[in-house]
């Protein structure tokens, strides 16, 4: 029996403004998955996570969260329901201490709780944010806050986590250990659809792909097919 | 201006036909009442077209008119202790708070958005405060504590002085037009849209700024001055009150910042306003700042925005573009 | 000739005045802060808060400072609503559209006062307002005294309140970045207005200290707001400290022009610093925004 869905966009138009950034747009992701959103800059791959997030309300079509309909909802709630966005650039609050930074990821009713638990789990998975605590956000490097900036959204007891970009600008050894946490992560139980540029990066992690041009899904399908199919050697891979 | 001129054919004859029966008025013989209350629209609406042209149009929503009307009201009233005419002194006037304009210009247009806005509240605050404390001219104070009587006022007829208002009224509404259809009106539509990219299409940004200030500082102080012949008195508590912004900000507002006509609309209900609310001075300030606030938060376009922005009114003008 | 222990009095009434300015104007840096937008009627709620004590005073004999027990939750209710129905959706509008709606409440504020109290002056004229203490050279008003501690209380309180509450850390993530504060599940239009709430509560407390220390009209309002400007502007927009610092300066100006030009010249001291600060400082020495 096929799995239910954990997040289903259906057939979603979004603007902003007057300009059409999205163009019947689907996917899913199922619990436990690692699905990656592929394509270039001006794809509209922001834009998906943000309408997802609820910045953005669909101007057309359903975005379902387990089963019930999210399309209305307002981004401070949407938290509470399970989904974080770690955003493009991090946005971690360069004034406030690594510590604070993951305390008010908590912030939301159903993290405060186990606030206690998530921060010693945080700790585990990248031990340099428990050394660096008390400095503030800002004097980190880049790599450094990526992590807080997944550690923080790991914070809120998230059911499923969207990543935007997270290896832009970043060194490769980084990258590498960014995405062995991701790896913990999802064996942690927690869905991780991300958006990326690096095709071919993406595809090695992920479970499933949809790739993404001028704010229309054009290829779907599971990674390993993906990396073997024609259109994408050519596009992507200049073969 | 010959294509002014030919763009309002339609509308000029209406302006034309209001402004004689206006200037008639007081001859046919109006109620006292009546003719103050249209002096006041006259004075209101020219301040308000100039407010409309900083705010509306050049982007400088500006607190400190007042400091333009009581440095004018002061010069001419000074002027006529040195006997000299009060029609020289309102032209002398009106040059004095454009040489203001261009004095605090320098520091003032450093301060952007909200510092501008407050920066300019200070500006009649402090002039308040010299008038109270510096008397220009020596001799006796009559009456009205540090106020100052204006000389030879007595042999000006009303009637003379409502003309003026009246011309000066009229003048602001070509001005507007005017000021609108040429470059400078072309430059500060681009600035209103942004600063950054109009500047580096090669607007000189500050010194648009510059000229939108100082005229309308030089047509503000103007209609300052006149006001004062009317009043036949000054003193630096009213000269310099911020009851002025007030009701100049309301007349644009209820009419729509940024149209040409708002200003006379608004100015039209505000001194309906003040007509109605006249038994009931202290409250009346109370209605204006709800009025205010209710328009800004509900209708921010005023009246004359709102309805071009509405539906009817794009198909009327669809339909008059076809022919 | 200038004797440094004639000066010794004002610099110290200075400092101490600095205390009360403080107080103004953290309320006003707080918003500013956070919400970024200068709240042009928080002169006037520091006023509300002057008249509420005086009723407390005069009709039921309570003393303002006692009164604040009352005080500062009704001027935080009124700071919230405002913020909550009409300058969140003024926002929205545009920011003249904030800056004319926050005018159009400062002067509902103001006329409000004048149909209520009259234009006549009023002052909090408790038993111990006249009282005055000495150390040596130095005599200043026991008002003064109290001010500067109001100031210290109230920036300890804020600063602990930021720093340990989940509502404080809350504004503070919504001031640095307000997008990722809404990916924390923070509701940033509620936390805006519990700013101007707590905004309007310090306005209370300094409302009643104003009325201790000077008499008050109801177009009061509009200096105190301007020197507010010139303190958070000099001090460094959102910094605690900064904040403290500028209006210690903006007290020690005032008192000692005071002392060399007559008391009439003490205002436009103050005013010409503020227009001074505005166009010349536009970061202002401690800030980082």
């Amino acid at each position: 029996m096929p799995e239910q869905a954990l997040l289903k966009v259906s057939n979603i138009d979004a603007f902003h403004g007057s300009f059409q950034a999205l163009w019947d747009v689907s996917l899913s992701v199922k619990p436990g998955e690692i699905v990656a959103i592929i394509g270039a800059n001006g794809s509209g791959k922001s834009t998906l996570l943000d309408t997802i997030s609820g910045f953005v309300h669909p101007a057309k079509g359903s975005i379902e969260f387990e089963g019930n309909d999210i399309s209305k909802v307002e981004p401070f709630n949407i938290v509470k329901l399970g989904i974080s966005q770690t955003p493009e650039g991090r946005r971690i609050f360069p004034d406030l201490t690594v510590l604070e930074n993951l305390i008010i990821g908590a912030y939301n009713r159903k993290a405060r709780p186990e606030r206690a638990q998530n921060l010693q789990r945080v700790y585990q998975l990248f031990p340099i944010l428990e050394d660096r605590k008390a400095q503030l956000a800002k004097t980190l490097s880049g790599g450094e806050q990526q992590m807080l900036a997944l550690g923080r959204g790991l914070m809120s007891n998230p059911k499923i986590m969207l990543l935007d970009e997270m290896s832009l600008g970043l060194a490769p050894m980084m990258v590498n250990e960014l995405y062995k946490a991701l790896r913990e992560i999802r064996a942690r139980g927690i869905t991780i659809l991300f958006v990326e540029q690096n095709v071919r990066r993406s595809l090695t992690e992920a479970d499933r792909a949809y790739i993404m041009e001028a704010g229309r899904v054009v290829l779907s399908g599971n990674a390993a097919e993906l990396r073997e199919e024609e259109k994408v050697k050519k596009a992507y891979f200049g073969a | 201006m010959k294509a002014v001129i030919a763009q309002l054919r339609g509308r000029l004859t209406v302006l034309i036909v209001v402004t004689i029966v206006l200037a008639l008025l007081p001859i046919m013989g109006v109620p006292r009442v009546l003719f103050l209350y249209l002096f006041l629209f006259f004075i209101y609406l020219t301040m308000a077209n100039m407010w409309n042209l900083l705010a509306g149009y050049s982007g400088l929503i500006f607190l400190g008119p007042a400091a333009f009307i009581g440095l004018a009201g002061y010069t001419m009233t000074i002027l006529t202790w040195l006997d000299i005419p009060y029609y020289v002194g309102i032209i002398v006037g009106a040059i004095v708070a454009a040489l203001f304009a261009v004095l605090i210009s320098i520091p003032v247009f450093r301060m952007k958005g909200i510092y501008f806005a407050i920066g300019t509240l200070v500006v009649p605050e402090v002039l308040r405060y010299v008038f109270t404390l510096w008397k220009p001219v020596g001799g006796p104070l009559d009456g009205l504590g540090r106020g100052y009587p204006v000389h030879g006022v007595i042999d000006v007829s009303r009637i003379e002085v409502y003309w003026l208002g009246l011309v000066v009224a009229i003048g602001s509404i070509f001005l507007m037009r005017y000021i609108l259809r040429s470059k400078l009106g072309m430059g500060l539509a681009a600035i209103r849209d942004n600063d950054s990219t109009a500047a580096s299409s090669g607007i000189n940004v500050f010194n648009l700024k510059l000229y939108s200030f100082v005229i309308a500082a030089f047509v503000i102080g103007l209609a300052g001055a006149i006001f004062y012949i009317y009043q036949g008195a000054i003193e630096p508590n009213s000269a310099f009150s911020v009851r002025w912004l007030v009701t100049i900000m309301l007349a644009t507002v209820i009419g729509g910042e940024g149209t040409e006509e708002g200003p006379i609309v608004g100015t039209i209900i505000v001194v309906l306003l003040y007509f109605l609310l006249a038994r009931y001075a202290q409250i009346s300030l109370i209605i204006q700042g709800v009025i205010l606030v209710g328009i800004m938060s509900l209708a921010p376009q005023g009246i004359v925005g709102s309805i071009q922005k509405s539906r009817p009114y794009h198909y009327l003008r669809q339909l008059a573009t076809k022919h | 000739m200038i004797l440094l222990s004639d000066l010794a009095t004002p610099i110290v009434m200075g400092i101490l005045l600095g205390g009360l300015y403080a107080v103004i104007a953290l309320g006003l840096s707080l918003v500013f802060g956070v919400v970024k937008e200068i709240n042009i009627a928080h002169g006037d709620l520091v006023i509300l808060g002057s008249y509420f004590g005086y009723v407390a005073m005069t009709r039921f004999g309570i003393d303002p400072i006692l009164s604040l027990v009352i005080g500062i939750p009704i001027l935080f209710g009124i700071g919230f609503v405002i913020q909550k129905y009409l300058l969140n959706r003024a926002f929205r509008i545009s920011t003249d559209a904030t800056l004319i709606i926050a005018f159009g409440i400062s002067i509902i504020l103001e006329s409000t006062y004048q149909f209520i109290w009259t234009p006549m002056s009023r002052g909090l004229t408790t038993p111990y307002a006249l009282d005055s203490l000495s150390a040596g050279p130095i005599h200043v008003p026991l008002v003064y005294l109290l001010d500067f501690i109001a100031a210290l209380v109230v920036m300890l309180f804020l600063r602990e309140f930021l720093k340990r509450t989940y509502l404080g850390r809350a504004i503070m993530a919504a001031a640095q970045d307000r997008k990722a504060a809404h990916l924390m599940g923070i509701n940033t239009d509620q936390v805006y207005a519990f700013t101007l709430g707590i905004s309007a509560a310090f306005a209370a407390i300094a409302g009643v200290f104003l009325g201790l220390t000077f008499p008050f009209t109801p177009v009061s309002g509009m200096a105190f707001l301007i020197i507010a400007l010139g303190v958070i502007v000099l001090g460094g927009l959102g910094s605690i400290v900064g904040t403290f610092v500028g209006a210690i300066v903006f007290g020690v100006v005032q008192t000692v022009s005071g002392h060399f030009f007559g008391v009439a010249a003490q205002m436009l001291a103050a005013y010409t610093m503020v227009l001074v600060v505005l166009a010349v400082i536009p970061r202002g020495i401690f800030g980082s925004r």
